[in-house]
């Protein structure tokens, strides 16, 4: 480190001053500093194709789908895509600070119950007239677009629909004296035929879930609480009704299979990373899972699927899942929106998503030739129609994030004191919500 | 001359004042006046709002048992960190031979960052692929495997194990060049006057160790106070909020809920306290010099 | 000061030795764990380096985060080096006004918890023009360093001879020369240990590239291997994730090693006196 010769301290400072604050201007200068966006350009309704390199960020849970989209396109178009997968549990702030900087990707899809957060706060890029120029607008499922419109304008289309859905085992039901073809029709039906099939050994367990994994739980449990016709929010999610009647009884469901044992272990600590990872190896019996599942099973699996029921009877699920808007700000809007516009067609949704087993983003293409030869699939996607995606400003904070309220409250039902006081821990929830 | 010096030792100093203007004292007013202020991370300043974001943190379920936890954790590191990496001085402050290695031994977890550390435990206390339980089974000491983040306790055990492991070195170092810097004669004066080794130890040595100790015990207290990668990376807070720092909680403000001006609050309270607990540990070090 | 005769020489090693084993246990293992086979990990059968090809496919590549971190790294060690030669030379052996009160407030900066300068940092940093760049993540990183750094210079400073100074000044030469002449060569030791330490610092943070760094291909190693661990669906990657770690503690190791001598050396200099 040797410093050259200079006249004289002073100069030497001052000269070294100068040399610092221009190295700083010139790096702001020569830095990506992204404009105002491309907001200001002229909207081409059927998008642009001209090889602009997009940027599009999509959560780790959702990777399958977003990655066989975006390799597709790529082969077959001049615009590429290219695709960076977040970790789940970090994808809020990723997208957040990204906000605060505007410094977000050209496309990111976003979970469904984070939607409002975001279009509310003027990250997406208004994308109402392209919308409803596309001639299947209407066919579009409905609760992806719900939570992407703010004030009749419209900012989202959906991308991967991940509804929860019973996954049972054929051959452990057999082992264990049930009929492979009739999967449970309530919830307490579910819990007798857990029991019996963790009664078959010590390697084999009646079903499991994510006990650390607030997530999870709403995801697999809520759907039995809408079976039962009752509540989990008031309409504009600023109130928790999670301590209802209904919902003490499907915990209680839950509670009474830990109790007998016919959980496999790890449930408590599991905190979402590897919950779903049991089940294809074939030692649990039956357990609601994320439909995306489906296409992930081993060839040499002989599963079924079904809808989630309440105490008593009835089906729901979850629908979840991403659905992808363009940044605000985006300077490639019209090819961004090209991608956009091309995963939504019938060919596109059919040989990729269909073709896997998964559910598709339109309600109009279920009479395809891949349906055909997938019960599974239909099934999961005649649910589309009589699922819910619950809605509030505040979901991520008070359900999702381990520090908050919702994941005390369940996992005080559930491993707690037989008749713990849910009012309260209730009531934190409500406060979340509205505030 | 003394003028021209006085300029000069400016000169020199200025890169440094500059620098710590601009990323220190800036940011620290502006924290102060955020904390003051409705400022969403998503929209920006939205204007004063005093003093709702301090009022509302005693509504914050999360603080206080923050505040205990991180008191609690700070207590149980620095009394075994301070312990061990005195322990481990003494042990090779003599010239022996393998003392080098020795020292290299307990100084090499130091050069992991501390995500790197955290990382490598995650996966150490594993039961995917853990050696800790095949080990213990092995051996014949357990039978079943042993959760080693899945409770409160042991949570909290197996992070001030790592923390342990990764600082003692450092500190021992620390120690060591204030053990080495004490003058033999002393300890040979003791002597001649009938003195024992542990006379000598509690009179002498420790005496003497008292900057040294002094700055492990700085160290250590504000590293504690302020810990949060660890936790991070290893328990994320769980299970059900036993291992959520102070720090977390701002974190958690700023970049989940998204609240700038409420994390801005706690950071401001955070400071304070910090400022008290290291004033008074200066003023106890200073004490009958 | 020696210890001899405290301990039976068998006692000390085996205690000595059982303790340096008990810390390299660790080490040793989470090497073993990057190439060892293991169910849900890139390595199923036998020993080898499948774990180490996971890293090289995930997303943008470890090249690409090996190249990031470096020159973050680099940055932040030019940056102090210069800072806290500069100020500690300034501290040690010039009086000027304001110079106790900058030097407080500079170690101060450790008291302020990281996540706290962060959030305003965040927003100041965007205003300046280098939101998302990996050069203004550069400056922050040396604002921590400062502290520990100008402690290290000061002190190393104040333990040169002034004599060396005085016969230097009576020969004729300005403040200037005398520092790069003579006193840089005094206190390398210190400069060494404080390059090494930002250098460790640098290339190990975590925090703040999470929060001030978004594109995904400017990421540096720490946060791109703990993202790693989500990767799969169904399965954290255990064994990528260890060598990822491999990956990110081989160079510390390395400077560790090479530089071992000096920086004790370093320690000693400026040794913590009564």
């Amino acid at each position: 480190m040797r410093f050259d010769k200079r006249p004289s301290p002073s100069r030497r400072a001052a000269a070294a001053v100068a040399a610092g604050t221009a190295a700083v201007l010139l790096a702001a200068a020569c830095g990506d500093g992204r404009g105002g966006g491309g907001g200001d350009q002229e909207v081409v309704l059927e998008g642009v194709d001209d090889g602009a390199v997009l940027t599009m960020w999509t959560r780790a849970a959702t990777e399958a789908q977003s990655q066989a989209l975006v390799d597709a396109y790529n082969a077959t178009h001049e615009n590429q895509v290219e695709l960076s997968v977040i970790p789940t549990d970090d994808y809020q702030t990723r997208v957040g600070t990204a906000a605060g900087n505007q410094e977000l990707p050209d496309l990111f899809a976003i979970d469904v119950v984070f939607a409002p957060r975001f279009t509310s706060a003027g990250a997406y890029l208004d994308l109402t007239d392209r919308i409803d120029a596309l001639d299947h607008a209407d066919a579009l499922a409905p609760s992806h677009i719900a939570v992407g419109t703010v004030d009749d304008r419209k900012y989202l289309v959906p991308h991967t629909l991940d509804l929860s859905v019973l996954f049972y085992n054929k051959d452990l039901y057999a082992q264990a004296g049930l009929d492979p073809e009739q999967p449970p029709t309530t919830l307490a039906e579910f819990a007798d035929h857990a029991r019996a099939v963790g009664e078959l050994g010590d390697d084999v367990h009646g079903t499991f879930f994510g006990g650390n994994c607030g997530g999870c739980f709403l995801f697999t449990w809520w759907p039995s609480i809408w079976a039962e016709g009752a509540e989990v929010m008031n309409e504009d999610g600023t109130e928790s009704l999670l301590d209802s009647p209904e919902a003490r009884e499907v915990y209680a469901i839950w509670r009474g299979l830990v109790e007998d044992g016919a959980v496999a272990p790890g449930h408590a600590e599991e905190p979402g990373a590897t919950w779903t990872g049991l089940f294809p190896e074939g030692n649990i019996g039956v357990m609601p899972m994320p439909s995306t599942m489906l296409g992930l099973m081993p060839e040499d699996l002989d599963m079924g699927v079904a809808p989630i029921p309440g105490p008593t009877g009835g089906q729901s699920t979850f629908v979840g899942g991403d659905s992808i808007g363009i940044s605000a700000n985006s300077e490639h809007p019209n090819q961004a929106w090209d991608f956009l516009r091309w995963t939504l067609e019938a060919d596109t949704q059919i040989d990729l998503l269909a073709a896997n087993g998964d559910v598709m983003a339109r309600t109009d293409l279920a009479d395809n030739e891949h349906y055909a030869d997938n019960p599974n699939a239909v099934v999961m996607n005649d649910l589309v129609a009589i699922g819910r995606t619950p809605y509030s400003l505040h979901f991520g904070q008070t359900f999702n994030d381990p520090q908050g309220p919702w994941l005390p409250l369940v996992r005080e039902a559930v491993y707690g004191d037989a008749d713990a006081d849910l009012s309260t821990l209730n009531d934190a929830i409500t406060a979340s919500l509205s505030g | 001359m003394r003028h021209s010096r006085t300029l000069a030792g400016a000169v020199y100093a200025a890169p440094v004042a500059l620098f710590v203007l601009v990323f220190f004292v800036a940011p620290l007013l502006l924290v102060g006046r955020m904390s003051a202020s409705d400022w969403p991370l998503l929209a920006g300043d939205l204007g004063v709002n005093f003093p709702a974001n301090y009022a509302s943190i005693g509504d914050n379920p999360l603080f206080w048992p923050a505040v205990g936890f991180t008191l609690k954790y700070t207590g149980i590191v620095v009394v075994i960190l301070v312990g061990l990496s005195l322990g481990l001085a003494l042990l090779v402050s003599g010239t022996r031979k393998g003392t080098g290695l020795l020292r290299t031994a307990y100084f090499l977890p130091t050069t992991l960052g501390l995500a790197s550390a955290s990382l490598l435990f995650f996966g150490f206390y594993s039961p995917a692929i853990g050696p800790l339980d095949p080990i213990l089974q092995g051996l014949g000491i357990t039978d079943e495997p042993i959760s080693w983040l899945g409770t409160p306790n042991m949570a909290l055990l197996s992070t001030v194990v790592l923390i342990v492991w990764k600082f003692a070195g450092f500190f021992m170092i620390i120690l060591l060049v204030g053990l080495q810097s004490i003058p033999p004669d002393v300890y040979e004066a003791a002597r001649l006057d009938g003195a024992n080794r542990l006379q000598a130890f509690a009179h002498i040595t420790l005496p003497l160790l008292r900057p040294a100790l002094g700055l492990v015990l700085i160290l250590s207290v504000t590293g504690s106070l302020l810990a949060f990668d660890q936790f991070f990376i290893l328990t994320k807070g769980g299970p059900d909020n036993s291992t959520v720092t102070v720090v977390q909680l701002i974190y958690r403000e700023a970049f989940q809920r998204f609240d700038l001006g409420a994390a801005a609050a706690v950071s401001v309270l955070v400071l304070a306290a910090l400022l008290v607990v290291n004033i008074a540990q200066f003023r106890a070090l200073r004490r009958d010099r | 000061m020696t210890r001899r005769g405290i301990w039976g020489t068998t006692s000390y090693y085996v205690l000595g030795g059982g303790l340096a084993a008990l810390f390299l246990f660790p080490l040793i293992w989470t090497g073993y764990a990057s190439v060892a086979p293991h169910g849900s990990t890139n390595q199923q059968d036998g020993f080898g380096l499948g774990n180490y090809a996971t890293l090289l496919e995930y997303d943008s590549g470890l090249l690409r985060y090996l190249w990031n971190s470096a020159y973050v790294s680099v940055l932040t060690v030019a940056f102090t080096l210069l800072l806290s030669c500069l100020g500690g030379y300034a501290f040690a052996r010039f009086k000027f006004p304001g110079r106790d009160t900058l030097f407080l407030l500079t170690i101060a900066i450790l008291m302020v918890p990281y996540s706290t300068l962060l959030i305003p940092l965040y927003t100041q940093l965007g205003d300046i023009g280098l939101r998302n760049s990996l050069f203004g993540l550069a400056l922050v990183l040396t604002l921590y360093q400062l502290p520990f750094a100008v402690f290290m210079m000061r002190i190393s400073f104040e333990a040169v001879p002034k004599e060396i100074e005085e016969s230097a000044m009576v020969d004729g030469c300005g403040s200037l020369r005398v520092l790069t002449r003579i006193m840089l060569f005094a206190v390398w030791p210190g400069l060494i240990t404080v390059g090494l330490f930002s250098f460790l610092a640098a290339w190990n943070d975590f925090i703040a590239p999470l929060i001030l760094v978004s594109d995904a291909d400017k990421a540096v190693l720490p946060v791109a291997i703990a993202n790693l661990r989500q990767q799969s669906m169904g399965a954290v990657d255990f064994g990528a994730t260890q060598a990822g770690v491999v990956v990110m503690a081989l160079p510390c190791l390395v400077l560790f090693a090479l530089l071992q001598r000096h920086y004790v050396r370093g320690f000693m200099s400026g040794a913590v006196k009564g």
